[in-house]
């Protein structure tokens, strides 16, 4: 392996070099494989509250907020609506309108959540396991601009994608279909077999209620999450899929209430009974299993093997990866049966991967921690900051506006209005450094020491203070890069 | 999804253009500026997530519609005409109507009715028949093809509707604080060696100067809505050298659930945003057309949860000085159970891409064969709407 690499490994497969990882990713591969080999690290998470918590604190503050309103006075805070309904995570964990305690509490656990996920990929060790978590959660994204699940997508990322990205992916698939970020987000929650027991009662009592299939979330699991838009599929299987995964849902009100309530909550009431067909396969009633079967065999079909290939390799290696690239990756998911590590195996040990002219242009998240991991900053101290940045950068956290996430390729984030914005947001990280580095030392630390040489070299040496050469790093052309 | 990417690589584009304009047709052989339409502005307005058409143009006193819509129909709409009602928070709009610069089209869909919302806003956008039909978009070819025109798009991140164009610019509110120019300039030489950054250096160094006095909203530091965002547009499109096409977008219409509540905020926004690209433009309204589309309509019954789920044929608004409003267009399929296209959905009547093309013929003067071969390939069965605009 050569020194390309190396900082291939470091800053394309990882997420940009802290001072001092490039040596000691000198074996390229090794360096990868070796993280592959480590559990997943959940311990930094572990004093969060979890979703069920705040499912309850949510349904609490809803009660309070009902209460008030019963009783004439003013609704707890007139800004709870903007609080409660933000578009954003800037607005989620941003405004500073007096607020009641809980939604004080509510807001203060959003933020540490937001801060943790940058701390952890600032500082962490194994940044390809966290690019990879960062591509699962973007894979199966979940947006807050959508009001009912804008708590729950970080808390989906911990709970859901971190312990799985280096199992099976049937494993991940689940955990994700089932947790309740992903239930709100596209609606199952709210879906109901039209001839469940719980349709029937209801339109019993009240004929001009109804409630019915909603099939978001079945569409989106065939579309984007498994098999791909041109996987084979056809409208009667999302409709076929929908009613199996009815009754998948989150605690209600009540529930939460309960000390030993689970975040997945599965109502047989709610369930549309009978056998079920998808891609021709047919699965017999089962309740909640009924879903868990059919995801089973997506998470392993063929269509999904290549629409989950392309997309690691136009992340990891090019916004168009040589196809011989994605074939063998796709071939090797299927014969472990589905194992993500013996997909991201296949894909670097591939001499396809390590090409020359293998480049990525970095997302905006990816430019904003790539300079964290360089000045060792902690801007996560003043989250706000952090999340306003990445913004105002064209990245807005956990906010992609659809569940297709954020796109992947060069064309998507390189223009420039985006090239000026990273101007305008290097001088404010320039700012954050904490290092005794000279500007020029700290590019060879992140870059290496090849591509720094020549002009920009000479261009740091001849800048007017360390702050200045440090931003005119961050805003070089070779640091808009994973190379 | 393939794997292969043919997506125009906007700065190799640009940086062939830049080595000599004769090496990229841009220009229709005979088209002076006048007869591309002089001073006439466009302005596409996307509303991503799919705005329910019902909700906004409510057919009213509709038997099967209030049948269908149950609780979520909307009783209360401002009168168009004898049978389509404007939703009550559209009350800018309705005076728009009225002075005959508001021309809503009913039971209109791009082609693609497989009710994704990314592969029919691409479908959309495209400006094929398809999802995966191109990778650069029919405004961007547009504007390709028009003498000396500019174009912009409110975004950060620049629209699939907007890209094929090197004079597609796009804009977002700029950061608070700044480096100073001449810092930024010192990078010249280095990006002049990376030819996939280098065009995109130099427009960001043309852009710091130009935005002076833009704010990030006038609602707070982080929100910036459809009313700035038209606001945003307007401010370009003024003058003798402005962009004659702009592009907003806007999102968060996808109401599966809670949607009456949901629409009576968006809808109050969409009329503030028409009002606010109308103040803003100033005397340009008068040759301005705002055209404002969804990628499709929505289920024709409510669902369980309070709101609608993915359809097909949907609403589109024109609206603007150069409009003939004041009526309502579009072949009406009806919403009886035998009219529904799979027994769900309205039944889309009008192309999408017959709507556009009779803007860009009518409005901006864009010949027939640059509609019929390079913006809209193979849409000949998609005849331009006539007479959407003043002659």
């Amino acid at each position: 392996m050569t020194h390309s690499a190396t900082t291939a490994a470091v800053n394309r497969f990882g997420l940009g070099a802290m001072p001092g990882e490039l040596a000691q990713a000198g074996d390229a591969r090794g360096w990868l494989q070796m993280q592959l080999r480590a559990k997943p690290d959940l311990m930094p998470f572990a004093g969060l509250p979890d979703s069920v918590q705040i499912i309850r604190r949510e349904a609490e503050y809803r009660q309070q907020r009902r209460r008030a309103r019963a009783d004439g006075g003013q609704r707890p805070g007139k800004s709870a609506d903007m609080a409660m309904a933000p578009p954003t995570a800037a607005k989620t964990v941003g405004n500073d309108i007096a607020r009641t305690p809980l939604q004080q509490e509510i807001r203060r656990d959003a933020l540490a959540d937001l801060a943790l996920r940058y701390r952890v990929a600032a500082s962490t060790s194994t940044p390809f396991v966290e690019r990879l978590v960062h591509f699962w959660s973007n894979h199966f994204a979940i947006s807050i601009d959508k009001n009912s699940a804008r708590l729950l997508a970080a808390p989906m990322e911990r709970e859901a994608i971190r312990p799985h990205v280096l199992g099976d992916f049937a494993d991940l698939l689940a955990a994700v279909e089932t947790h309740p970020g992903m239930l709100l987000y596209l609606d199952n929650a709210a879906s109901i077999g039209d001839d469940s027991m719980l349709a029937q009662r209801i339109e019993r009592r009240d004929a001009k209620r109804k409630l019915g299939l909603n099939e978001n979330l079945a569409r989106e699991i065939l579309e984007l999450h498994t098999l791909g838009v041109d996987g084979g599929y056809a409208q009667q299987d999302v409709v076929e899929l929908a009613k199996a995964i009815t009754g998948w849902g989150t605690p209600l009100r009540r529930d939460a209430q309960n000390p030993a309530a689970s975040a997945f909550v599965f109502r047989p009431g709610a369930h549309e009974p009978g056998a079920r067909s998808v891609l021709g396969k047919r699965y017999t009633e089962g309740g909640e299993a009924q879903g868990y079967a059919i995801l089973r065999d997506l998470a392993v079909h063929p269509a999904t093997a290549r629409h989950l290939s392309l997309k690691l390799a136009r992340h990891f290696v090019a916004d168009v990866p040589p196809t011989a690239l994605v074939d063998r990756m796709a071939t090797a998911f299927l014969r472990s049966n589905g194992s993500l590590p013996a997909l991201y195996r296949a894909m670097i040990d591939d001499d396809a991967a390590w090409s020359a002219d293998a480049r990525k242009f970095k997302t905006p998240e990816d430019f904003v921690i790539s300079a964290m991991r360089a000045g060792a900053m902690r801007i996560d101290r003043r989250p706000l900051v952090l999340i306003r940045l990445l913004q105002q950068l064209g990245q807005p956290t956990f906010t992609p506006r659809s569940p297709a996430g954020f796109p992947d390729t060069a064309a998507d984030w390189a223009s420039g209005d985006a090239l000026r914005k990273r101007m305008q947001a290097s001088g404010m990280l320039a700012e954050q450094l904490a290092t005794a580095r000279k500007p020029v030392e700290l590019a060879a630390d992140v870059l290496g020491v090849d591509a720094v040489e020549g002009p920009l070299a000479e261009l740091l040496r001849r800048a007017g203070s360390p702050q200045e050469g440090f931003a005119m790093l961050f805003c070089s052309p070779a640091f808009q890069w994973r190379v | 999804m393939s794997g292969h990417d043919h997506r125009t690589d906007p700065s190799r584009r640009r940086f062939l253009a830049a080595l000599g304009g004769t090496a990229v047709l841009t220009l229709w052989p005979g088209l002076s500026p006048a007869a591309s339409g002089g001073q006439t502005r466009l302005v596409v307005v996307l509303l991503r997530g799919a705005m329910d058409g019902l909700h906004l143009l409510p057919p009213r006193d509709d038997a099967d519609y209030l049948r269908a819509r149950g609780q979520l129909a909307v009783r209360d709409a401002l009168v168009l005409d004898g049978s389509f009602g404007l939703h009550p928070k559209m009350a800018f709009a309705h005076a728009l109507y009225a002075d005959k610069q508001l021309l809503p089209v009913v039971a209109v869909a791009p082609p693609y009715q497989r009710r994704s919302h990314f592969d029919a806003q691409d479908c959309l956008e495209n400006g094929t028949a398809s999802p995966g039909g191109a990778r650069d978009g029919w405004i961007g070819r547009c504007i390709q093809s028009m003498a000396a025109s500019e174009g912009v798009a409110i975004a950060q991140v620049m629209p699939l509707a907007m890209r094929g164009s090197e004079r597609a610019e796009i804009w977002s509110p700029p950061l608070p604080r700044d480096l100073p120019d001449a810092l930024m300039q010192q990078l010249q030489p280095l990006y002049a060696e990376d030819a996939r950054l280098a065009p995109l250096f130099a427009d960001a160094m043309a852009a710091a100067s130009s935005d002076m006095g833009d704010t990030q909203g006038k609602s707070g530091r982080s929100a910036f809505r459809l009313p700035d965002a038209m606001a945003a547009a307007a401010k370009r499109m003024r003058g003798a050298d402005a962009a004659r096409i702009a592009f907003v977008e806007d999102s968060g219409w996808d109401t599966h659930r809670g949607q009456q509540l949901a629409l009576d905020r968006k809808f109050s926004e969409l009329d503030a945003g028409l009002r606010a690209i109308r103040d803003g433009l100033g005397e340009e309204w008068s040759r301005t057309a705002v055209v404002i589309v969804t990628e499709f309509g929505r289920t024709v019954a409510a669902n369980g949860s309070g709101g609608t789920d993915h359809g097909v044929g949907g609403v589109a608004l024109l609206a603007g000085g150069a409009v003939r409003g004041g009526r309502v267009i579009g072949d009406w399929p009806g919403l009886s159970a035998g009219a529904l296209l799979e027994g769900r959905d309205l039944r889309p009547t009008t192309d999408m891409r017959a709507m556009f093309k009779g803007l860009l013929a009518g409005h901006l003067a864009v010949p027939e064969t640059a509609l019929e071969t390079r913006i809209f390939p193979d849409s000949r069965a998609a005849k331009p709407l006539s007479g959407v605009v003043n002659a």
